[in-house]
């Protein structure tokens, strides 16, 4: 039997698809996703999209499958900076198994080790979450806009790392992992309809809270190692966080009739003392911080102090981020276990 | 007693500037809170509501039960491997490297820590057993991932690239055009995948985390060489291939059918340097190809621990291969996935009757390679392999 797959006529009508030449330049950043959208190649709201894994700029093929549902609208899903933030995640890549000093790593004090050790069992399991749900929300992106789905592949693998190093800690020096997390609100993440909700609700809040935190990592981090994980992490934060602010702000301006629903996400995470991963109010968390922070067990109550301090921050700088989005009348209605910090 | 007073009456200016209550430093004290409470508060520069909340009311002290967890207190994870860091295997240390064949916490708890009992909402989780999705070195994969990452936009010699001829820059950016659709595409649906697994399983959500990330930079590196010199995206990827693996109902069937593909792919990447023009291209054909041997290995190692595992569901298998095989087939016949490679093959427009022949002895050796990473898995299916495939690999008798 003759089984060699027959060779069918030519047809080369691709050859013909495509436009003049333009090429592009790389830039002192090498060439990045910036760079290749010029040339009338941008993301557009008008431009002829459909729901076909094609990705914007390709010629539509005229056979193509829908692959299901994806927003139809740019801005539904844009933040104008996730080309520069993608560039920015793929640059600043680290190792946790070779960028923190874990060598330096010595034994401290049982409840120090301990405190540190619950903190980071916390964090392992926030991570966690962290990846999943952009994982989630993936193929709802319509290629039109498949610079925010790298944006959200290149965060996968920032949460990932962030997972392990965490776990890392708990394990690095003789403590291991302890109590889990408990009304984290983690569900309510998950739990999102809209992606505008999601993004509020993890990227500018969750992730927002739990930023703060790491800002405070060196007055929270009893080592060296713990000082630089947290530094490291909020250096991935600062981009995640910066996702969701401005597709907030483009979501605001393009669709202002959507400011009420959007406040209506915020008031219901709200209720739950500010809710997702950034619930520190949880006893082992707020109790572990405030011995990391007071400096010992001895210090619990100056620690309080510092932990409230910490709390302040949070939903200051909370505030601060939504106002810069466009929404600064939160202010006004801020839920009622936060309102008592936004002074 | 006159020191204590003075400080105090510093205490209670302190206080009044900040904005505090009258009389909550006295208060407090009555309270039970001591000189570092206060002194904390009032350093800390806690506005008056802050402050109130924590010192009007009666002092409790911390529960501090969480402190009791049970942990293995003293089992400190170290580096294998002074170069390669404190890894993921390397915490895989006493009873955290245990990783269950069956979990069954439906809550996000982390792996080895203390867990809240009835607490905790069902996160919805659905893969439960290891032989679902595991394979035994996904934690090394991850770490290799991170060693080997590398970017797109900088680690390519983008200024290289010089002006080909008009056909050849064409099939180029045709065959650029699919392949960074079909590697958005299948991070796609992975990505979906990740709200899945449940965390007994977290070292291969991480794992998973890095392919995504991986086919990422594929999507983005491909684009880029498209549209760096002067050509331009063509046209769209068939969408058969792909459509099949958004249809899996479940893990096991997704890995299947993407075994095909990720054979193939591959095995392509490893010989596609006889494609490239220049040294970027050969660049990036051999970092593709790197970063997806990784994840063979990783697709041999669960299809074989999954056998080994459910060895009732060993035939179910042929349905997913098959279904792959045979839109796999449908597309290698597409003009603009089949002609591109053709003319690059053949050198140009003129040679494309070689580069047919080049063609089909590429396919060959893909579908050869599928075969064998299937064999490698323990799995046979060169007999039951689909006949639009098996063209390839049985050249007519004549
Ligand atoms: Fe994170
Ligand atoms: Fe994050």
């Amino acid at each position: 039997m003759s089984a060699t797959p027959e060779t069918p006529a030519l047809d080369l009508s691709w050859l013909d698809l495509f436009d003049e030449p333009a090429a592009v330049e790389p830039s002192d950043r090498g060439l990045t996703l910036e760079a290749i959208a010029a040339n009338g190649l941008a993301a557009r709201e008008d431009a002829p999209r459909d729901m076909t894994p094609r990705l914007r700029g390709a010629s539509a093929r005229a056979n193509a499958h829908r692959q299901g549902l994806t927003y139809q609208t740019k801005a539904d899903v844009w933040a104008d900076q996730c080309l520069a933030l993608y560039e920015e995640a793929v640059q600043r890549q680290w190792s946790s198994a070779r960028d923190i000093p874990w060598g330096e790593l010595e034994p401290l004090p049982d409840e120090t080790e301990r405190a540190v050790c619950q903190l980071a069992t916390m964090l392992a399991e926030v991570e966690f979450i962290a990846g999943d749900v952009p994982g989630q929300w993936l193929p709802s992106i319509s290629g039109d806009e498949f610079e925010v789905g790298l944006f959200l592949m290149s965060q996968i693998m920032d949460e990932a790392r962030h997972t392990d190093v965490f776990r890392k800690r708990a394990l690095a020096n003789g403590g291991g992992l302890l109590a889990q997390g408990a009304g984290l609100g983690l569900r309510n993440l998950l739990d999102a309809k809209d992606f505008t909700e999601m993004s509020v609700l993890m990227h500018v809040q969750a992730e927002g809270f739990v930023q703060s935190m790491f800002r405070m990592g060196e007055l929270i981090g009893p080592t060296a190692a713990d000082k630089r994980i947290f530094r490291m992490a909020a250096q991935d934060e600062s981009r995640h966080l910066a996702f969701g602010v401005m597709h907030l702000k483009h979501v605001l301006a393009e669709t202002p009739e959507r400011r009420e629903e959007i406040h209506h996400y915020l008031d219901r995470a709200e209720e739950r003392s500010g809710g997702g991963s950034g619930d520190v109010t949880f006893p082992p968390v707020f109790e572990s911080l405030a011995i990391l922070l007071g400096g010992g067990r001895d210090h619990f109550d100056e620690g309080v102090a510092k932990f409230l301090l910490l709390r302040r921050r949070q939903v200051r700088e909370y505030l601060h981020r939504l106002d810069v989005a466009g929404l600064g009348d939160r202010r006004e209605r801020l839920g009622p276990a936060l309102t008592p910090f936004a002074a | 007693m006159p020191a204590d007073a003075a400080l105090l009456e510093a205490a209670r200016a302190r206080a009044r500037a900040l904005g505090w209550d009258d009389g909550l430093i006295d208060r407090a004290l009555e309270h039970g809170y001591g000189a570092d409470a206060i002194g904390g508060a009032l350093d800390a520069k806690l506005a008056g509501k802050q402050a109130s909340l924590f010192l009007d009311r009666p002092r409790i002290p911390p529960d501090l039960t969480w402190m009791q967890s049970p942990t293995e207190w003293g089992v400190r994870a170290t580096p294998a491997d002074a170069e390669h860091g404190l890894t993921v295997a390397d915490i895989m240390v006493g009873s955290y490297g245990e990783v269950p064949d069956l979990w069954t916490d439906r809550t996000e708890i982390a792996r080895g820590s203390h867990p809240a009992e009835g607490t905790i909402e069902d996160m919805g989780y659905t893969i439960f057993e290891k032989a679902i999705a595991w394979a035994p070195s996904v934690a090394d994969l991850y770490e290799e991932a991170i060693r080997e990452r590398w970017a797109a936009a900088t680690d390519l010699g983008w200024r290289s690239l010089e002006a080909l001829p008009e056909d050849i820059e064409r099939a180029i950016c045709q065959l650029m055009t699919e392949q960074s659709e079909r590697a958005y595409a299948q991070a796609v649906v992975l990505g979906r995948w990740l709200p899945e697994i449940s965390y007994g399983f977290v070292e291969l959500k991480l794992f998973l985390g890095s392919v995504i990330y991986d086919l990422a930079r594929h999507a983005e590196a491909f684009r880029k060489r498209a549209l760096a010199n002067g050509g331009g995206l063509g046209l769209q990827a068939p969408t058969d291939l792909v459509r099949g693996a958004a249809e899996a109902r479940s893990f096991p069937e997704l890995a299947a059918y993407l075994f095909v593909q990720d054979s193939a792919m591959l095995a392509f990447f490893d010989e596609a340097g006889a494609l490239a023009r220049n040294q970027l291209e050969r660049d990036l054909y051999a970092l593709a190809a790197r970063d997806r041997a990784r994840l063979m290995r990783y697709q041999i190692e669960r299809l074989a621990s999954y056998l080994e595992a459910y060895p009732d569901r060993r035939v179910e298998q042929h349905l997913y291969l098959r279904k792959a095989e045979i839109r796999m087939a449908r597309e290698w016949r597409d003009p603009a996935v089949r002609e591109p490679l053709a003319l690059l093959l053949g050198g140009g427009r003129d040679g494309m009757a070689q580069g047919e022949a080049a063609l089909l002895a590429m396919r060959r050796r893909q579908v050869e390679a599928y075969l064998a990473n299937l064999a490698a898995a323990g799995f046979e299916r060169a007999p039951r392999l689909h006949s639009a495939l098996r063209a390839y690999v049985e050249p007519a008798a004549d």
